[in-house]
């Protein structure tokens, strides 16, 4: 943490020297390491900005992911899924952040044209051979199941604006990322509001890799298929004997 | 405690599948069902994807098949020579199976083919080993005791065997041909097929029950660590760690499964496992009978391969 404030004092420091002054970005950690099993990644957003009547606004998008839906529908009295639909690069995560209440920030129109927040996200190409209506269906179907599963997140007033020395204003925002995050680029786009307009805009990258142990047998499966199946065999059978073998030895069977 | 599956890509409690593990184990060495037909459904309650479930369920019953198989080895309760026939028809249908399985997945009726399978033989072989068991107790009045019936016609076939284990003079085909077909059902099914196996050991085969438990957790093995080893090369959907936790619970459960099977006679065995069958079938047609809440639904895991 020290070394956090620490890294922005001194960004503060290199932007109080530069004029004109716009949004300067930084993140506490630029390549992120996820171990399994613990209960998320936090990563802490902060810079700098002009100080005044400003609002900031932060998109972070995850990696695209291929994500099914199905459509259970009834035949001769049984409920079944039928009616299967792909989506091509859904964003795996989304995270909408703001300094203020959206509505007090800009215009439906001004979220509209940055296409910001869960509504305006674009879910990627869907293979859907049906109608309109039910194109919507599914794609508010899919936005409303990735945010029951806290994927996609949208909270207001998450952001802290605070006055810095001199004409600058700082931001700082903080948020987890899942334990089950995919792995892969992690978009972070900075926009700066001023009278509901968008007046300057920032973008920053986030690496987020998989650590440890899962992340090995997880490319161990994929990479070697065949290797990997006549292992978990063998462990299997070798845990089923060994347990056996226990019971034996002592007499409990 | 929390514990990352690194092919289910979810977090889980891993406590919670041990004692999963270790229930769905004693009905495994109790009536020599794998217990993939319980497993896999609960696994995908509990948010595995269902194709992880299936496979690592695979991969997790030939562990805890071969702890029972074992336990039952020493109580002499093992036909290993008939269960190699049965065997070598379940691997000729398991393989048939999975090309079925494939070309259903290509005009996607593979979801429509397992429910039904599942519903079907759930209830059908439930249903008729709970009124089997009940009549030879004689709980059910009936007017015309069938007691000494016979499949003549399998009597009657060539090409046969002696069982020493099963005090059997039959013909190889029967035992053959129940393989075969048990190994089409279970590769559709993704399951081992145990609760198909018994009931046609028990009534067209006509092994005694001690002999069938044993015998049918041996060509267990073999038949779930065949479709593990296709899933893990075909499709990458075998979690080892998973199967791990289910295993270490399932292990143990197996083995007091079998102390416990030996203190139960056959009739009486045959209703509690046909009281388990039927309700786990009936659990699935109320799942497909009453209106789902939400009739668009995200699929876990599925699109992602």
């Amino acid at each position: 943490m020290i070394k956090d404030y620490l890294k922005l004092f001194l960004l503060i420091l290199v932007i109080t020297a530069q004029a004109p002054l716009d949004l300067v970005i930084d993140t506490n950690e630029r390549d992120v390491e996820i171990q399994p099993g613990i209960s998320g990644t936090k990563i802490v957003l902060f810079g700098a900005i002009p100080s005044g009547k400003r609002d900031i606004i932060i998109e972070v998008v995850g990696p695209p992911k291929n994500q099914a839906m199905q459509e259970k529908r009834r035949y001769f009295g049984f409920w079944l899924g039928r009616g299967k639909s792909y989506y091509k690069n859904v964003p795996s995560y989304y995270n909408l952040l703001s300094s203020k209440p959206l509505d007090e920030i800009t215009t439906q129109e001004g979220l509209n044209k940055l296409g910001l927040g869960i509504e305006r996200l674009p879910l990627g190409k869907a293979d859907i051979k049906y109608s309109t209506t039910k194109q919507f269906k599914f794609d508010q179907r899919l936005r409303s199941e990735m945010f029951k599963n806290g994927l996609f997140i949208e909270k207001e007033e998450n952001i802290i604006l605070r006055s810095g020395p001199g004409k600058v204003g700082l931001f700082k925002t903080e948020f987890s990322l899942p334990p089950n995050s995919l792995q892969g680029k992690y978009f972070v786009r900075y926009f700066l509001f001023q009278n509901g307009d968008a007046i300057s805009y920032a973008e920053g990258i986030i690496d987020l890799k998989q650590a440890g142990f899962a992340r090995l047998i997880w490319i161990f499966a994929n990479k070697f298929a065949l290797l990997y199946g006549i292992i978990a065999i063998i462990l299997s059978g070798l845990l089923g004997w060994v347990v056996s073998l226990i019971f034996s030895r002592y007499k409990l069977t | 405690m929390e514990l990352y599956l690194p092919i289910a890509e979810i977090t889980i409690n891993p406590s919670i599948f041990l004692i999963l593990g270790m229930s769905v184990g004693i009905l495994s060495g109790m009536f020599g069902v794998g217990g993939g037909f319980l497993m896999t459904p609960l696994l995908v309650l509990l948010g595995i994807p269902p194709a992880v479930a299936v496979a690592s369920e695979a991969n997790h019953i030939v562990g805890s098949s071969l702890s029972g198989t074992i336990g039952h080895l020493k109580r002499k309760a093992v036909d290993i020579k008939l269960g190699n026939l049965l065997l070598t028809g379940g691997i000729i249908g398991s393989f048939l199976g999975i090309g079925i399985f494939n070309s259903l997945i290509k005009i996607g009726l593979v979801d429509l083919l397992i429910t039904f399978t599942y519903f079907l033989f759930l209830t059908g072989v439930g249903s008729f080993m709970l009124y089997e068991s009940l009549d030879s107790l004689g709980y059910l009045k009936k007017k015309k005791r069938k007691k000494t019936y016979h499949h003549s016609w399998i009597m009657g076939l060539p090409f046969r065997m002696r069982f020493k284990k099963s005090g059997l003079y039959i013909s190889i085909i029967p035992p053959l041909l129940v393989g075969f077909i048990v190994g089409i059902l279970a590769s559709i099914m993704g399951v081992g097929g145990g609760f198909i196996m018994i009931p046609a050991m028990i009534y067209i085969i006509r092994m005694p029950t001690s002999v069938v438990i044993g015998t049918s957790l041996y060509q267990i093995i073999f038949v779930t660590a065949i479709v593990t080893l296709l899933h893990a090369f075909h499709n990458q959907t075998v979690d080892i760690i998973l199967a791990l936790i289910l295993l270490l619970g399932g292990a143990i459960g197996a083995q007091i499964g079998v102390k416990l099977s030996g203190k139960l006679e056959g009739p009486y065995l045959r209703v509690a496992l046909g009281v388990l069958v039927l309700s786990v079938g009936i659990v699935m047609a109320s799942d497909l009978l009453i209106k789902p809440e939400e009739t668009i639904t995200l699929i876990r895991g599925g699109g992602s391969h």
